[in-house]
């Protein structure tokens, strides 16, 4: 892993000290109420050590993924912003980047986005001026002082850079591929798409560990509670790239309570998880099931989420017990 | 022979008749074969001779996340996924290391022109003639 920490996040600070990291995945309000995304705040405080702030997620228009960020700040929690190359083009992802550095956020996370046909909206535009990579790209030169046309910029912002995977889409050899270039282009860390097939997120585990790629970028495993076999049915359908094992579907289906057999299932996966080399942390997705995220973070044993170092402090003596 | 192929591209571009009929030519070709989109900037030599553009997100630099399990697209479940036709083709010639080279943001202004003057004109990147990556194509 590079010697120097970039952005000095309170999330690049804990991946550097080794502690497994535990992040969840916030959804924005779909009406201009700063009040919904406060109240949301709640479950995650003191539960996560990041939020993922998700930018128009599934194509469906909400508050944006900036300004809900800086209300998650107020809120007490350390944000990650999520920019995709569907609504905006390189300029405005520029803008979004300086703003984002300037209100003080420190996490972002690239993307390429779900095509607007997903959404509410699929008679739209879909701008796709940058691919993820070439965003990571630029924003990696952005922190380097220089915007994409080759302009300098005063004072350049610092953000801790990361990308995601899907472990479970096909080509299998090319997703380990495109893991090595979204790192070469500036990636630090990864998170990757729900996990429901553990063996097959081993196989693709063990192909980023034989090209030494776990050493270059954090690799958080996404994980996902789920409420009900419909919700599974509807993942399995209508998300693409997900694999959803068999047994996964007969255990909700004979389970008397499919929401605790969900969460058992969840929790059981990041206990899993936590055991594979390289693995360096999970993030849980919820797709609108926020409240369930602290007891999943307890019955998981990952809590509780002690302190954040402050930076030159000894770090060993604030990790005790939640280090694994 | 850069110094050459610079000159007969300013010969061209000086000359509208004759880009045109070089514009249409290569369209000819690329149109029917590679379903070209005539971006002015081709990477087909390092994609297996399948055009990336093709994609409903126009990424060049590797499948996104949505790729079906029957390797199908995430927008037009009847379609292959061009990221997947461009994988297959690569094992098969043996090209796998070029899919790792780093594709620069698309230069929007040379949409509709053509490939062949811009790549003579050293406008865009090079062409690859190689079964793997040379140091620069890295």
């Amino acid at each position: 892993m590079d010697s120097e920490m970039i952005s000095g996040s309170a999330l690049e600070r804990l991946l550097y000290a080794g502690r497994f990291v535990v992040c969840a995945e916030m959804c924005p309000p779909m009406g201009a109420d700063k009040a919904a995304v406060l109240k949301k705040c709640d479950f995650f405080r003191s539960v996560v050590d990041a939020v993922n702030v998700t930018d128009n997620q599934a194509a469906i228009a909400r508050m944006s993924s900036l300004m809900t960020c800086v209300f998650a700040r107020e809120g007490g929690l350390e944000p990650i912003l999520q920019l995709t190359c569907r609504d905006r083009n390189r300029l405005a992802q520029q803008s979004e980047v300086l703003s984002a550095s300037a209100a003080g956020i420190r996490n972002l996370l690239c993307l390429t986005g779900d095509h607007q046909s997903c959404g509410n909206h699929p008679d739209a535009k879909g701008v796709f001026d940058l691919d993820s990579i070439q965003l990571l790209h630029m924003v990696a030169g952005m922190n380097a002082g220089r915007f994409l046309c080759g302009d300098e910029i005063k004072p350049p912002p610092r953000l801790f850079l990361g990308g995601a995977a899907n472990p479970f889409a096909e080509p299998m050899e090319m997703r380990v591929m495109r893991l090595a270039k979204k790192i070469q282009a500036g990636a630090r860390f990864i998170q990757t798409q729900p996990v429901f097939d553990i063996s097959r997120f081993e196989k693709w585990m063990a192909a980023v560990r034989d090209e030494g790629l776990h050493e270059q970028a954090y690799i958080l495993a996404g994980v996902m509670p789920v409420k009900s076999t419909r919700s599974l049915v509807y993942i399995k359908e209508r998300v693409p790239g997900m694999r959803i094992p068999g047994e996964i579907f007969a255990r909700m289906l004979a389970a008397r309570d499919p929401r605790e057999e969900g969460i058992e299932i969840c929790v059981e996966t990041i206990a899993q998880l936590g055991t594979l080399p390289g693995v360096k942390g999970v993030h849980i997705m919820t797709a609108m099931w926020e409240s369930i995220i602290p007891r999943v973070v307890e019955e998981a044993g990952l809590l509780p989420r002690l302190d954040l170092p402050a930076p030159g402090q000894d770090i060993s003596q604030t990790i005790g017990g939640a280090s694994r | 022979m850069s110094q050459l192929a610079r000159k007969i591209a300013a010969f061209c571009e000086r000359h509208p008749t004759l880009y045109k009929s070089i514009l249409i030519a290569e369209n000819t070709i690329k149109r029917p074969l590679l379903r070209c989109q005539s971006c002015g900037q081709c990477v087909a030599s390092y994609t297996a001779f399948t055009c990336p553009m093709r994609c409903p997100k126009q990424v060049r630099n590797g499948p996104c996340g949505g790729v079906r399990p029957n390797g199908h697209c995430e927008v037009y479940p009847d379609r292959y996924c061009v990221w997947w036709l461009i994988y297959e083709r690569s094992r098969k010639l043996g090209w796998q290391k070029k899919l790792l080279k780093y594709h620069k943001p698309v230069d929007r202004r040379l949409q509709d022109t053509s490939a062949w003057i811009n790549l003579m004109a050293g406008k865009v990147e090079g062409m690859s003639f190689r079964k793997d990556l040379d140091e620069e194509g890295r």
